[in-house]
């Protein structure tokens, strides 16, 4: 093939263009590195463009929206049984944890409240998907620090718990099994006596983890005083769950402002740690796992008899009001603002979900660090795509 | 929709016999207010459980020097107060040291205007047409504390120490919807403004970065103003127009 | 080899450079939203163990890989990314779209920042319905994507220039 040279050399550069995308490009001052949207390290399509300054990080900047899918405006034209269906897929490791905020604001507005077997159901479902949520953590924080089999046992032990999950609701990810008034289905036969030794294998697992990784000495390098947050700084971004309580914070909306689920039957303790840093958010989650599972063998010994679903109307109308509920997801706090005006749609939800404001310390939070910091901060901040970009 | 039927309040009460005393107490109560605030009562009459609320209402008054335009305590479930756009800062700043708000929860705006469209979910068409069906016009309701304009800023903050959360809503004006930026005393406003402003087409001055956050930088509109249509609506209607699943334990 | 052009490949060297193909593919992940985890557990669990199907799935860029699974929702922001990563890859390529978002738009079908189909931008080979597919549907959109590979007539797929959609 004959070229000229100068299709050559536009050839060359729209080779270096497109080489240029997921690598470095040098500007007037420092470096300019850029992370995704398409990088293992960010958990499917986040984006981070770092300004460097050799190794040290002088700005980051997280770009998202690759994952915004406008559940926002979206709500406002799916009536509300539509909506859970929804809201399941805004943190997809934990999708039964997403409808049970939702479902609580409309019972608010609408003066239900489901009978105790459903809210104790919720509650074990909920604390579940917790588990099937952090456990992925745990192995994924310790692939983003180098060691790879921890995902793979997370990966393993994950399945046991979405059996579970899968056995009640019918579906491993998305169970929407959450109904204004109660629940869709009961517990089939035999599934207490089922988790119990699933949740024994949980534990093992958490154990397995703490072995593997928690005591090593590369981990501990890797997170022990990097990604420092002090609590003041977290309040005010708005921070919640293991990354409010890995900064000292002891609050848990669990125990604190619980709404319509049953945890005060229950005797369990809040994790915190002073330190604040990478390795304190993973210890906070692990010792949750573990909390996670001492809940659940106490709920699930107690479960009370009687109905799984409260008397509503077939078409569901809420009336007029505004109603907020909050919920003590994996990853948060997630809540529903809800407004309705008495429509078969909600008029307006505002989707307070965990990540996004668990994400939007990362500017501050990345200055100075060094690069592979970034991904162990990332990885120990812990977001959901879904749940940033909604 | 405001009545409910018997054997559902019935039922209502046999569970909660079984929930603690003090907690029968509050879901009463907020079953009586509810049916008696509708049309915005003042709000000391109808609050009268929630002292926890309403000390925090107290506190943010004096702090605020009758700046308050409105306010509603729904029991047990938080506090909301409405003040003048001009007294926006001023009223979070009033919180964070009056009422020890430090946890910044979130921000957003809520667009009043009825949809012009209605659901669009219930149009029948199956064939493109450049306009939606005629509506009628409703007029704007606005929701707790009132309103006076279409467009309503709300931010969420909490009391760690006193288990409260606080909403502030302001109006904004028609013409310009601008307001501060609250980024001085709660930094993680920074994102939830650029959202805002993204999806609602407001303004926050003294704000650093006002980019687009989600969408990108060439998009067209905000898309959760009311009059933002839908267009793959129009294409193709709803599957499943009307949305009625049996109960369990109910038979046809 | 002139055989490709002059469209002379004999069958069983087709058939022979076709089974080997089928049973070597490095696969790229293009994990983007709920399908990413099932696909992980498609990929990266013990349970569903993909190898044993002859796919490698860890390749480290898209210039390695032979087909790219496209699980979850494309946005309109994403579109023009995903677009570049299949152009990245070398011939022969192939795509799986795994779950409802990735197929038509699914849940969000009526959004306004979602594309209703990675197949307005790539060509899809196999679809793999479900919101999301079970990692064993998964399994099976590869072993069909496999047979498809196995049938295919060498001669006819690399002859002339490379396809283009548009």
């Amino acid at each position: 093939m004959v070229t000229t040279e100068s299709e050559q050399m536009a050839y060359i550069a729209a080779q270096a263009a497109d080489a240029r995308v997921n690598v470095e490009v040098e500007t007037d001052e420092g470096m300019t590195l850029n992370l995704g949207p398409q990088h293992p390290a960010t958990h499917g399509t986040l984006r981070i463009v770092a300004k460097l300054d050799g190794e040290k990080v002088v700005a980051a900047e997280p770009i998202m929206g690759y994952m915004h899918r406008g559940y926002e405006k979206l709500t406002e034209v799916r009536t509300y049984p539509q909506v859970t269906t929804l809201v399941n897929r805004i943190d997809w490791l934990g999708s039964f944890a997403n409808e049970v905020p939702f479902i609580l604001a409309a019972e608010q507005l609408m003066e239900v409240e489901a009978p105790p077997r459903a809210q104790w159901i919720r509650t074990v479902l909920f604390e579940l998907s917790r588990i099937a949520n952090i456990s992925l953590f745990l192995g994924d924080m310790a692939v983003q620090v180098g060691a790879t089999t921890p995902v793979f046992y997370a990966f393993r032990d994950r399945e046991f718990v979405l059996n579970q999950i899968e056995r009640v609701t019918g579906g491993r990810f998305h169970p929407n099994f959450d109904r204004i008034g109660g629940l869709k289905d009961d517990l089939p036969k035999g599934w207490i006596e089922e988790t119990g030794t699933v949740i024994g294998k949980m534990r093992d697992f958490c154990d397995e983890m703490e072995e593997l990784v928690l005591g090593n000495e590369i981990f501990q390098a890797r997170t022990r005083g990097i990604g420092v947050i002090p609590p003041e700084v977290a309040l005010s971004y708005g921070l919640s769950g293991a990354n409010l309580r890995g900064s000292g914070v002891d609050w848990d909306i669990r125990r604190d402002a619980n709404v319509g689920l049953v945890y005060d039957e229950v005797d369990w303790k809040v994790w915190t740690h002073p330190d604040g840093d990478s390795f304190s958010r993973f210890w906070v989650r692990l010792q949750e796992t573990r909390e996670a599972c001492n809940i659940l063998e106490q709920l699930l010994g107690g479960i009370p008899a009687g109905p799984i679903m409260a008397k509503v109307p077939r078409i569901i109308k809420v009336p007029a009001g505004e109603a907020y509920v909050a919920t003590e997801n994996p990853l948060g706090e997630m809540g529903f603002y809800l407004v309705s005006q008495g429509d078969l749609t909600p008029f307006r939800v505002k989707i307070r979900s965990a990540s996004f404001s668990n994400m939007s310390i990362t500017p501050w939070l990345l200055k100075g660090v060094f690069v592979p910091d970034i991904i162990s901060i990332l990885a120990s901040l812990y977001f959901i795509l879904g749940d940033i970009d909604r | 929709m405001a009545e409910i039927p018997e054997h559902l309040l019935k039922r209502a009460q046999a569970a909660r016999e079984k929930a603690a005393a003090q907690k029968k107490a509050e879901g009463e109560d907020s079953a009586q207010s509810e049916k008696a605030e509708p049309d915005e009562e003042p709000e000391v009459e109808v609050v009268l459980t929630d002292e926890n609320a309403e000390a925090a209402l107290a506190i943010l008054e004096t702090a605020l020097q009758g700046k308050i335009l409105d306010s509603h305590i729904a029991p047990g479930r938080g506090l909301w107060i409405r003040v003048a756009i001009e007294d926006w800062r001023s009223a979070a700043k009033a919180a964070k040291e009056s009422l020890d708000c430090k946890f910044f929860d979130w921000l957003s705006a809520i667009d009043w205007m009825p949809s012009p469209y209605g659901r669009e979910h219930e149009t029948e068409q199956d064939s493109v047409t450049a306009e939606p069906e005629e509506h009628d016009e409703k007029e704007m309701e606005w929701g707790y504390t009132g309103g006076e304009t279409r467009f309503q800023l709300i931010c969420r903050v909490y009391s760690i120490s006193r288990k409260i959360g606080v909403m502030i809503k302001a109006d904004l004006p028609d013409s310009d919807p601008r307001a501060l930026s609250l980024i001085p005393i709660y930094a993680g406003a920074n994102w939830h403004e650029r959202e805002a402003r993204e999806m609602f087409g407001l303004t926050f001055d003294e704000h650093p970065d006002l980019r687009n956050i989600y969408l990108p930088g060439d998009f067209e509109g905000h898309p959760l103003r009311k009059d933002y249509p839908l267009l793959s609506r129009r294409m193709k209607p709803w599957p499943g127009i009307v949305d009625v699943e049996l109960l369990p334990g109910d038979e046809e | 080899m002139g055989l490709v052009e002059s469209g002379k490949i004999p069958k069983p060297l087709t058939k022979l450079l076709n089974m080997s193909r089928r049973y070597s593919m490095w696969v790229y992940q293009w994990g983007l939203a709920c399908c990413a985890i099932e696909m992980g557990a498609a990929f990266a669990s013990p349970r569903y163990d993909v190898m044993r199907l002859g796919v490698i799935p860890l390749p480290a860029s898209p210039r390695q890989a032979d087909f790219l699974v496209v699980s979850g929702t494309v946005t309109d922001k994403m579109a023009p990314a995903v677009r570049r990563l299949w152009e990245q890859m070398p011939d022969p390529k192939y795509v799986i779209s795994m779950g409802s978002c990735a197929n038509c738009g699914g849940p969000y079908w009526d959004s306004y920042s979602v594309t209703k189909g990675v197949d307005q931008i790539i060509p899809v080979d196999v679809y793999v319905p479900g919101c999301p597919p079970r990692p064993e549907a998964l399994l099976e959109g590869i072993v069909l994507l496999q047979e498809r590979i196995m049938n295919e007539d060498m001669a006819e797929r690399w002859k002339g220039d490379p396809i283009v959609v548009e």
